[in-house]
């Protein structure tokens, strides 16, 4: 065997640990599987009410309404949101949208977390009450939703509304969507069945730009 | 004595000709659009009436203030005949025949009192469009007897000189407004205040209906839902703590990784083939 040979065979065998160190680590963080995907999207399909047709047979039944101008409905705020399982108990701020950005606006401190106050509250009978929070931030390190990513089907999470009455959930689905690709408007929809999202940030991290590329998404319905 | 003037303008045609054809046109979304959403409004006080569509009673009694709808009517042409509650559609007291309803629109037919105080049917085409996150629509429609108004927000005035029968509208900030109206350009205020409800996602069409000479002014009400949309993302990390993939200089390393073995594979073999 020449000085030749053993050179080669010392850099096959480099190569050889370089790729398998490499695929280990590529292995090791791939995140969690999505589950209950099919379930999110069934929850999601809107029960249409039937509308009365004028030829249709027998009598329609047209729905009057006074035609009284609108007041504030009665909406039960989340107030406190417990996850035993992941030791969040944080409480739950009402939000709406960023003036500047039209994006969610997360409450700025990361142990709370907000309730979308444009969506459905914890009485709605249809649609789906949404509440993201902080996986972390630059200047305060873990955020309320730090493991939300490790929920998962079967776990149970608590809300409690500005009623004071608590409201057990139970999770369905946990998943992880591009934030280019996530159908926000799925989470953020006023019809189907009622149902609870969390959402937070979650894949890989960008220290450039500072954000995280995806989205996690939880989704419980009541228990 | 309402009902005789009802009557003549029956008589007279003044409505008949009537089509949505023209204002339709503008929304239809021609795709997937086989049938139209309708709703009707009353405006005109103190006269209860049964509405008939294609002689078909549809509505019963229906109250002045009240709304009607929607109802999904397939595109096409419509009779439609308003008579006292319980009188044969033969003896109507305003009607609009072959009205032209276009598919894939969500129209409202407003029962008013015009400018001049004489009854008629006015169909308006509602904007359904998407509202963006956290905003609402407010559609103000002048379907009274009454000259140019003012619609004041907050004594701010937002919609001007708007007459019978035409509409003004806008998506503003989701929320409570104090909202009244003034005869065009004073402060002379005609209908309110009243405090307007927008919720976020809707389209409240406020209508002014009555007279201004009968002094019955007020506001009627439809409210439209299922405009929202969702926010434009939902960012909620900037920390990095949670990052999962794969770092860049895995791949490179991954990278030299595979060169190593390609070089020192094809080393290998160039020194075999040598020595033969």
């Amino acid at each position: 065997m020449t000085v030749r040979h053993r050179g080669a065979l010392a850099a096959m065998a480099a190569g050889a640990a370089a790729l398998t160190a490499a695929a280990l680590v590529a292995c090791g963080s791939q995140p969690a599987e999505d589950v209950g995907a099919g379930e999110v999207a069934a929850l999601a399909s809107p029960t249409p009410a039937p509308t009365p047709t004028a030829t249709g047979a027998g009598a329609p039944r047209v729905p009057v309404n006074a035609g009284t101008l609108p007041a504030a409905g009665e909406t039960i705020e989340p107030a406190r949101l417990s996850i035993p399982r992941i030791r969040v108990a944080a409480t739950v701020d009402p939000v709406g949208v960023d003036q500047r950005t039209g994006e969610f606006d997360v409450p700025p401190s990361v142990d709370q977390v907000g309730w979308y106050r444009y969506g459905p509250g914890l009485e709605a009978t249809a649609g789906s009450v949404v509440i993201a929070g902080h996986v972390d931030s630059a200047d305060q390190g873990k955020g309320a939703f730090f493991r939300l990513r490790e929920l998962d089907r079967g776990d149970t999470l608590t809300a409690t509304g500005s009623d004071g009455r608590e409201r057990r959930y139970r999770v369905v689905a946990r998943e992880e969507y591009l934030k280019t690709k996530i159908p926000l408007d799925r989470y953020f929809a006023r019809d189907g069945r009622p149902r609870l999202t969390l959402i937070t940030c979650g894949g890989p991290f960008d220290p450039k730009t500072r954000h995280y590329r995806d989205n996690i998404v939880v989704t419980a319905v009541p228990a | 004595m309402q009902f005789a003037m009802f009557r003549r303008v029956a008589a007279g045609g003044a409505v008949a000709a009537l089509t949505f054809a023209g204002v339709g046109a503008a929304t239809i979304s021609p795709a997937y659009a086989a049938s139209a959403k309708v709703s009707v409004v009353h405006g005109i006080p103190d006269t209860p009436v049964d509405v008939y569509v294609d002689g078909k009673k549809t509505l019963d009694n229906f109250q002045p203030g009240d709304v009607a709808g929607p109802l999904t009517l397939p595109e096409g042409s419509y009779d439609i005949a308003l008579t006292k509650p319980g009188e044969p559609v033969g003896q109507a007291i305003l009607k609009v025949d072959a009205a032209k309803v276009p598919g894939g629109a969500n129209i409202s037919l407003a029962a008013h009192l015009s400018a001049d105080g004489q009854p008629r049917i006015t169909p308006f085409v509602n904007d359904v469009s998407k509202v963006g996150a956290g905003k609402a629509r407010l559609i103000v429609r002048h379907t009274a007897a009454a000259p140019a108004v003012d619609v004041r927000a907050g004594g701010t005035p937002v919609f001007q000189d708007l007459t019978n029968p035409k509409e003004a509208k806008a998506d503003v900030d989701a929320g409570t407004v104090k909202a009244d109206v003034v005869l065009a350009g004073t402060d002379t205020v005609a209908i309110g205040p009243a405090d307007l409800n927008l919720k976020e996602g809707t389209a409240t069409v406020v209508y002014a209906i009555g007279s201004a000479e009968a002094k019955n002014l007020e506001l009627v009400a439809q409210t439209i839902t299922g405009l929202h949309s969702a926010p434009h993302g939902v960012p909620s990390g900037s920390g990095g703590l949670a990052g999962t993939g794969v770092a860049t200089w895995w791949y490179a390393l991954a990278g030299a990784g595979v060169l190593l073995l390609v070089g020192g594979g094809a080393r290998l073999a160039t020194a075999r083939t040598g020595r033969r």
